[in-house]
């Protein structure tokens, strides 16, 4: 790409976030960064990635954690900072990217190439998605996706001043629910293109 | 007064809360329950103008005791300034040392002595981290020793977890050592009037007694993890030189000549009559000189911040004073304790340190020192060996778990920041059964030797 461009895709459990956001790099040819940023980080710095990879996007506890000029003891918090190192770093390189996740909409909002976008979808579609991939009973499905957006909320919201799916942090909301998974991602490309327009 | 007394607690109580959030920057918080204990208790509750100006404590600068004193020194309830003055001081102090590359240079140089074999390093960094300790805050003493050991165990291909976590345990065993290695300790000396000969005699002894049983213990629990990890006929390619570390000769050889006077000012002060007060400022200001140019740049890098929460949490913990709530937790320990001055012992060390083990021991042992005090009078019980049992509960709990003590956050940061995470399993694994036998130890002691 000429320009610069980093689109920050945040979701709700069950939205097809992920699939969104991998389709949109695969149609403007960006990587995706996702749970690969842990990979990539302990390559760089050779590191056990298994002893990393239980903190990716995981709030942490308040009560088991204690900061200290800047220093925290929670391994949750080490992982969050050494993502968002890994994300500034590649945004101020001038790399192009799709990254799901991880508060990229508020970590990079400095970058005025970043277009952020929250997908969500609500109950109804999420237990549809579910149950019919992984033959999940209703109730089992509920409380996953509960119990994952909780953990979701939290995550973001110690590491964010906007809160986690208030739509005034993203430059669109979109409810994947209403045109599928599909023709979501068509109408974000064509929105990311008229962006890209205008940059 | 009893809405003063709810007024006290309930402020105090949402500090601690607040504090432990972490939602506000902590001096933010002890400063704004500060001002609110002057407003609401001092003022609406007790309409005392003498609690206020008493929990202020300005008075105190006048007193030529603030500044030499020789012999019997009088305790001190509200802001203590000569904590705030020796911290400050001793502050700027490290600032210049750590700028001249002086901690750098000096773990080198002693991992070098010992041809940077695992087994030794060990051992060297675990002693090196409790001497340090002694006389300088265990935060910097963890920060750069933990820095070079991540480096080292870089270059040695070792996991650095067991190296930091068996230096902080005995970064935490160091500064129970003394008056000024802990800030606890600076609170309780400089509240009851204790030396640095008293501490060293006292609370030092039962430190050297526990390094000596918790190096083998920690060279047990991790001998395994200290064998390089290097592929067959490779060794590493090369070590960091000592001299690189020093960034300028002159400023190099200025703080440790003053490390050294501030070694020598702590250790006689009892006989130059110098109080801790004095020789901050005058360890400071020397600093600032030999800094010249650079003086500027140390006073900013200074952490105010601490020094704020410092005079936050005296005013805070002066509004139970005043309004006789510790006095009332005194009562509750006597009563508990049924006038066994062995049990009343025994729940002050022990207690102390479970507290510490979960929350800040800074407001514990400053809310604490009232306690002891007041069971001291009501009880006839040395009140030194009150302050022992105090100071080696919060110093040596604090070790306990990750959250306890700063210098344990401080070191589990550094290893999760070089991909090294610690669980709280695993710091507990090693920690806490190392807390317990130097618990045990030091209750035995105590016991022993005043009782």
């Amino acid at each position: 790409m000429e320009k610069q461009l980093i689109i920050s895709v945040s979701r709700e459990f069950g939205s097809g976030g992920h699939e969104i956001a991998s389709e949109l790099a695969r149609r403007f040819d960006l990587p995706l960064y996702d749970r690969n940023i842990l990979e990539q980080i302990a390559q760089k710095h050779n590191l056990n990635i298994r002893r990393l990879e239980p903190y990716d996007e995981a709030p942490k506890n308040i009560f088991t954690s204690r900061n200290v000029k800047g220093f925290s003891n929670s391994p949750e918090e080490q992982v969050a900072q050494m993502q968002f190192r890994y994300l500034r770093a590649r945004a101020e390189e001038g790399g192009s990217f799709v990254v799901l996740g991880r508060c990229a909409e508020e970590i990079l909002k400095e970058f005025s190439w970043l277009v952020s976008i929250l997908v969500l979808s609500g109950i109804g579609f999420y237990k549809e998605r579910t149950m019919a991939r992984d033959n999940t009973p209703e109730e089992e499905a509920l409380e996953l996706m509960s119990r994952a957006d909780r953990r979701r909320k939290y995550y973001h919201n110690q590491h964010c001043r906007g809160k986690w799916g208030d739509s005034r942090n993203y430059d669109l909301s979109i409810n994947s629910a209403k045109l599928g998974i599909s023709g979501t991602t068509d109408y974000l490309e064509q929105y990311i293109k008229a962006r890209y327009a205008l940059m | 007064m009893v809405s003063a007394q709810i007024a006290a607690v309930a402020i105090f109580l949402v500090m601690f809360l607040l504090l432990v959030l972490e939602k506000f920057p902590r001096h933010l918080v002890t400063l704004a329950c500060g001002l609110a204990t002057l407003v609401i208790v001092f003022g609406i509750c007790m309409h005392d103008p003498a609690a206020v100006a008493e929990s202020l404590s300005f008075q105190s600068f006048l007193s030529p005791t603030f500044w030499y004193s020789l012999g019997e020194v009088e305790t001190t309830t509200g802001i203590n300034w000569e904590t705030i003055l020796f911290i400050a001081g001793m502050m700027i102090m490290v600032e210049g040392m750590a700028k001249s590359g002086f901690f750098r240079w000096l773990c080198i140089r002693l991992a070098r002595m010992v041809h940077f074999k695992p087994a030794p390093l060990f051992i060297l960094f675990m002693i090196l981290s409790a001497a340090l300790s002694m006389f300088i805050d265990s935060i910097t003493v963890i920060m750069f020793l933990a820095a070079v050991t991540v480096e080292l165990a870089q270059i040695l291909r070792l996991s650095p977890t067991p190296l930091i976590l068996a230096e902080i345990f005995c970064a935490n065993l160091g500064g129970s050592a003394t008056m000024c290695g802990d800030p606890p300790n600076i609170i309780i000396g400089a509240s009851l009037g204790y030396s640095f000969f008293d501490f060293i005699t006292n609370t030092g002894l039962i430190a050297l007694a526990a390094l000596v049983l918790v190096v083998p213990y920690f060279y047990f629990f991790f001998r395994k993890h200290l064998v390089p990890a290097f592929p067959q006929g490779e060794s590493p390619v090369s070590f960091p030189q000592p001299r690189e570390a020093i960034t300028s000769k002159r400023s190099f050889l200025l703080s440790c000549l003053i490390f050294a006077a501030a070694v020598v000012l702590l250790i006689t002060h009892a006989q130059t009559g110098l109080t801790v007060a004095t020789i901050g400022v005058v360890i400071g200001v020397v600093t600032l000189l030999a800094a010249g140019k650079d003086a500027p740049s140390l006073l900013r890098r200074l952490d105010y911040a601490t020094l704020l929460f410092f005079i936050g949490l005296f005013i805070a913990v002066s509004g139970l004073e005043y309004t006789g709530v510790l006095d009332l937790l005194a009562q509750f320990i006597q009563y508990v304790s049924g006038g066994n001055v062995y049990i009343m012992v025994a729940i002050i060390i022990w207690g102390s340190a479970l507290a510490s083990a979960f929350i800040d021991n800074i407001p514990f042992a400053a809310t604490m020192i009232p306690v002891i005090r007041t069971l001291s009078q009501v009880q006839g019980v040395e009140l030194q060996t009150l302050a022992w049992a105090l100071s080696v509960g919060t110093d040596i709990g604090g070790s306990a778990t990750p959250i306890g003590a700063s210098a344990n956050v401080v070191g589990t940061s550094i290893a999760a920041k070089n991909g090294y995470p610690v669980t709280w399993g695993q710091y507990c694994k090693a920690q806490a059964p190392a807390t317990i036998l130097v618990l045990v130890v030091a209750t035995v002691i105590i016991f022993v030797r005043y009782l």
